[in-house]
């Protein structure tokens, strides 16, 4: 996935403008991330768009209270996908501990489904897609949203999931497996060819 | 890096993704041509990243922000008041002390004339003001009157006209009511588990909703959700009633199977027969024949309410209706009613009640 222009904006200046309390800063850096972090916290809690938007407000919140924290040693984004990563897992312990809860304005959030074929069967395989990531276990399902939403290296996914390079990789090969087996009847479908 | 003649599948995302070196991509690409399992996993691996390209970015919404603001606003207010409190004079630490000491006295006094478990109750039809009631009372409305409760500061409930209601238990850790007839509607912004609303038949528990609860002189009550989800328990008996569901219950019988209020009426009627007039296999085979994608929240909560020789039935019905079967997920663990194996594939079904719509070629929905 391509560099977003408004991620493009947030470089050194504007980190170190967060690190002030420049609040101008920090709103370049939530409009640059936020429709990423909000997908990946929806994805992973099985599209409960409540506890996805309260996920990226905390994570908002936690970034810029901690910011001064961040020396650079890694790169930004692998800094914010760990706070991303422990507060969707801290969500989806609570989750755990209770049932499901789900919004139900979260038909909102889904493209029109369009009466054309073409776009009917696109949402169908979403649809399906969406349902079998749900389903997978929680870390796998974590290092490929981080992979497919913010193309982070293998590096970075190990030190937002607090893991090691080689435990990246095989998480996405279970992963990858598993969501293939699972939707092993799709294979041939239009625009899904390996 | 070394590769003796082993498999490769571990370094196949990073083959796939293009991040191996030249050289060791030129070893992997060896062992595929002579390898059938490693070609295998490295197909998965491409058909799995086709699919994810097919999950849309979804937009946050707009409302997050003032949210984030006020948090900012909160942790500043908060340093600043701890920088303030390192420069306090020692007489400015005296006057604390007294201050606080004030507050403790007054707080006794206060709680003293206060029951220590009450509830805040207003008169919504403007007969009355406000009053706190202490628990343990019952109030009554009659033809004319509705009453609004003040659950903590964790939301309130409305008493419709004719109904009789017990405030029990109000403690942070609990709010507790019993509805002995009439109608209640609830509104709760709270974490789950909150507050509770016996009935004769079940009792409502919130898992942060909103939801009417309706008790008829015979006991027998309709739990309606409109956001969220509740729970309807008795005895270990469950069911789990999301936004846009109902669900029966009945006194010595528990809470019946949720459906879907846009459910076919058919369905509504074999349900009830089901649940509570030994409806049988005749009236399972109107359910299972009746069911929609959507539906499978009612096939998903009768997997451990048949007799194990539907079980089958109900397995393969919701699978026809919600492929595919998820991988952790098999027919034998769910005819066993393994409890992990159906709370993953509650968990999965989960989109189907929560993205009910599903377009279909004439423009319909199914």
């Amino acid at each position: 996935m391509a560099v977003t222009a408004a991620e493009a904006e947030v470089g050194p200046e504007t980190i170190d403008a967060c690190r002030r309390g420049d609040r101008a800063a920090f709103r370049t850096v939530y409009n640059a991330y936020k429709d990423r972090v909000f997908s990946i916290a929806l994805y992973t809690l099985h599209g409960n768009a409540d506890l996805a938007a309260d996920v990226t407000q905390q994570v908002f919140v936690k970034l810029m209270n901690s910011i001064a924290k961040f020396r650079g040693d890694s790169e930004f984004s692998t800094w914010l996908y760990r706070l991303v990563t422990n507060a969707c897992l801290d969500a989806q312990r609570r989750l755990k501990s209770r049932s499901l809860a789900v919004d139900s304005n979260v038909l909102e959030t889904l493209p029109d489904p369009a009466s054309l074929e073409k776009a009917f069967a696109r949402t169908q395989t979403a649809e399906l897609v969406k349902r079998a990531v749900s389903a997978l276990p929680s870390k796998l399902r974590l290092a490929m949203l981080l992979r497919y939403f913010d193309e982070l290296s293998y590096e970075e996914i190990a030190v937002a999931l607090n893991c090691s390079r080689g435990t990246v990789a095989s998480r996405l090969n279970r992963g990858h497996r598993l969501l293939a087996k699972s939707l092993a009847h799709l294979r041939g479908t239009q625009g899904l060819e390996e | 890096m070394t590769m003796p003649w082993s498999h490769v599948d571990r370094m196949i995302p990073e083959y796939c993704d293009g991040r191996l070196s030249a050289e060791d991509a030129a070893r992997v690409e060896g062992h595929l041509e002579r390898c059938a399992a490693c070609r295998c996993a490295a197909e998965d691996f491409r058909f799995a990243s086709a699919l994810l390209t097919r999950l849309p970015v979804t937009k946050a919404p707009d409302s997050l922000w003032p949210g984030i603001l006020a948090g900012l606003d909160a942790r500043d207010k908060k340093s600043k008041k701890d920088s303030r409190f390192v420069f306090l004079s020692a007489r400015r630490l005296a006057l604390a002390a007294i201050t606080v000491v004030a507050i403790g006295v007054a707080a006794y006094w206060y709680s003293s004339r206060v029951p220590a478990e009450s509830w805040q109750v207003s008169d919504t039809t403007g007969n009355a003001g406000v009053d706190r009631v202490a628990a343990g009372q019952w109030l009554q409305t009659d033809a004319s009157s509705r009453l609004r409760i003040n659950v903590g500061s964790i939301g309130f409930v409305d008493v419709a006209p004719n109904s009789r209601v017990r405030l029990g238990t109000s403690q942070a850790s609990e709010h507790r009511i019993e509805l002995e007839h009439g109608e209640i509607s609830a509104q709760i912004s709270a974490p789950p588990r909150l507050f509770f609303v016996d009935t004769p038949a079940s009792t409502v528990v919130d898992l942060g909703c909103a939801y009417t609860m309706r008790v008829g002189d015979g006991g027998e009550g309709r739990l309606r959700v409109t956001l969220g989800w509740a729970s309807l328990e008795w005895r270990g008996r469950q069911a789990l009633v999301p936004a846009g569901a109902v669900c029966q219950t009945r006194q010595g019988a528990g809470p019946g199977t949720p459906c879907f209020e846009d459910a076919s009426v058919q369905l509504q009627q074999a349900l009830e027969a089901l649940d509570f007039r030994n409806g049988g296999s005749g009236a399972l085979d109107i359910v299972l024949a009746e069911s929609r994608a959507r539906d499978t929240l009612t096939l998903w909560h009768l997997l451990p309410r048949v007799d194990a020789a539907d079980r089958g039935r109900v397995f393969d019905r919701i699978v026809s209706l919600t492929p595919p079967l998820p991988p952790d997920v098999s027919r034998e663990k769910v005819l066993q009613l393994d409890p992990d194996t159906l709370e993953r594939w509650k968990e999965a079904l989960t989109w189907a009640w929560i993205w009910p719509l599903q377009p279909t070629l004439n423009g319909g929905v199914k």
